[in-house]
């Protein structure tokens, strides 16, 4: 009798693990996507020495818009709404930046400045300009309106405009002051607990791509009590690319960057300046201040929106006709 | 594979109990006839946390507490993280005030937030060796805090995002923090007020976890016939 039973036990523990599939922590596909390098299915482009997930609507020889996302840890998925003006006969070109979103990975050690993330955006430009006269305007959300400002202050002739949303500042200490006041969270917080607890559950190490990723996109869980910056939920995306992220914070902390020190100043195209009404971080004063920088500038505050402004409906509903206007100015 | 370890872990908590474990005791001033420790504590842990625990000790030749601690992060919602440890502490060497202890817990924790759920064992052992007396002590400690196995579950929230995504049971071992520092406290009657504060490092020793730092402020009462 009790053969039996251990029989049956055996055979049942047997089964229940053939039914069990196992999943590794540090592979991609799993808890975060796959990235082009991994799955060839994913539109792509080679250049500067880097596969990045890219792709481009609308006319290949008409006028280019360069959408440029945030993060830098994020990827374009959140600013698809820009698609829009493909409808409108301009090439909007997307890609997510060196190390980030579904672009090729690398160790923390192949980041050595900040002027590679221009040199790229350059590349890109160079891949998709079919034409010598095209004309080519950069719209940089965030970290890609620094992004923006960085490529306009080293190429100013290469860019016939550009719309600037909310980037934290076109210095590095006014970076880290914006960061510090939107990130701004009570110490007893669901928010910062959230944030917080999970480093328990999972570290990984400094080129554990998978892991770290996974770990940087369970911080948008805003925890229901975080929003100083206004926005009206969780963004779309597809996989953030933190050890990039962490490689180019050390990189500012070392550098001091000042984005604004060569030929900004000279760029005497209009810039439309983007800042939105619900970032309390940010508002009229700091939206001024970091403009200045800027010798031609229209200023607009995006009403009933926070700072990701061109993803929700409200904020790109009321976005897009001033910035479709801005660019048919110039085109 | 992820099974078997559930199974190892589960065996040597059962192991462990017999020995030993708990709460950061003052062991000079523990007496045999005190065989219940109640205690309460707040501090950070991960994040600002609350906790409360059972230790009992046992009659036996080596003083030895086994005990169960269940905490909790601060925030608006209040059952979804929490982490609970079974284990037991043991006094395995003296010398005049001069002791030695060793700390082997099982645990067991939950984390969620709106896009994923994480369920995990794992194990925290440490060691201690500080000046004992009755009315205060201080020492210092090392100990490391292992993630074995962990199930992750997500939300459509995370699906929207990630169609493709796997919940399940994850491996290998999914993380690990190394931590030192110090503890200290005070004793009177059948009170311990205590505080343990100390440095944490990923098991790398590269990085550190957000919070970099561990702080606890305990009080135990020592009660028994």
């Amino acid at each position: 009798m009790s053969l039996k039973i251990i029989k049956k036990v055996s055979i049942f523990c047997i089964l229940l693990s053939a039914c069990t599939k196992e999943r590794k922590i540090n592979d991609s596909g799993f808890l975060v996507p796959k990235t082009v390098v991994e799955d060839l299915s994913l539109p792509s482009i080679t250049v500067n020495g880097a596969k990045f997930h890219a792709e481009a609507f609308g006319p290949a020889d008409s006028a280019i818009i360069l959408v440029l996302h945030g993060g830098p840890a994020s990827d374009y998925r959140y600013l698809y709404n820009c698609k829009e003006f493909a409808n409108q006969g301009y090439r909007v070109v997307f890609y997510d930046q060196r190390g980030t979103g579904l672009s090729q990975r690398f160790p923390k050690s192949h980041y050595k400045s900040v002027q590679q993330l221009t040199d790229d955006v350059n590349a890109i430009i160079a891949f998709y300009r079919k034409v010598p006269t095209q004309k080519v305007f950069l719209l940089g959300h965030s970290w890609g309106g620094i992004l923006a400002s960085a490529y306009i202050n080293r190429h100013p002739a290469t860019v016939n405009g550009a719309v600037i949303a909310e980037p934290g500042g076109l210095k590095w200490k006014d970076v880290k002051d914006y960061i510090d006041a939107s990130r701004k969270m009570k110490f007893t917080s669901e928010a910062l607990n959230n944030a917080t607890y999970l480093d328990q559950f999972l570290t990984g190490k400094e080129n554990e791509h998978e892991i770290l990723d996974y770990k940087y996109s369970m911080l948008s869980s805003t925890g229901d009590e975080s929003n100083v910056v206004g926005n009206e939920g969780v963004l779309p995306q597809w996989r953030p690319g933190i050890v990039l992220q962490n490689a180019y914070f050390d990189i500012a902390e070392r550098e001091n960057p000042d984005w604004t020190d060569r030929f900004l100043r000279s760029f005497t195209t209009k810039v439309l300046f983007v800042y939105s009404e619900r970032n309390t971080a940010y508002g009229l004063a700091y939206a001024q201040k970091v403009s200045a920088a800027f010798p031609n500038v229209q200023l607009f505050k995006t009403l009933g929106a926070g700072h990701d402004m061109l993803s929700f409906p409200t904020g790109w509903n009321n976005t897009y006709p001033v910035m479709l206007s801005y660019f048919n100015s110039l085109k | 594979m992820k099974k078997s370890k559930i199974l190892l872990l589960v065996i040597g908590l059962m192991v462990f109990k017999n020995y030993a474990t708990a709460q950061n005791v003052n062991w000079a001033s523990l007496e045999k006839k005190q065989q219940h420790i109640l205690n309460i504590n707040a501090g950070l842990d991960y994040g600002l946390t609350y906790g409360v625990g059972y230790g009992h000790q046992l009659k036996s030749k080596l003083p030895i507490i086994i005990n169960g601690e269940y905490s909790f992060p601060s925030g608006n919602k209040i059952v979804d993280d929490f982490k609970t440890k079974i284990g037991g502490s043991i006094r395995y060497a003296k010398v005049n005030n001069f002791l030695f202890t060793a700390k082997v817990y099982g645990v067991f924790r939950r984390y969620q937030n709106t896009l994923s759920r994480l369920v995990n064992f794992g194990s925290d052992m440490s060691v201690a060796a500080g000046y004992y007396k009755k009315k205060w002590h201080v020492a210092g400690e090392v100990g490391f805090d292992k993630a074995i196995v962990t199930h992750f579950k997500h939300s459509q929230l995370y699906k929207n995002n990630f169609p493709g995504v796997q919940d399940g049971w994850y491996e290998p071992s999914t993380g690990g923090n190394f931590y030192y520092g110090i503890q200290t406290g005070i004793s009177f009657k059948q009170h311990d007020i205590y505080l343990k504060a100390g440095r944490m490092l990923t098991q790398d020793f590269t990085t550190t976890p957000l919070v970099p730092f561990y702080l606890q402020l305990g009080y135990n009462l020592r009660m028994g016939k």
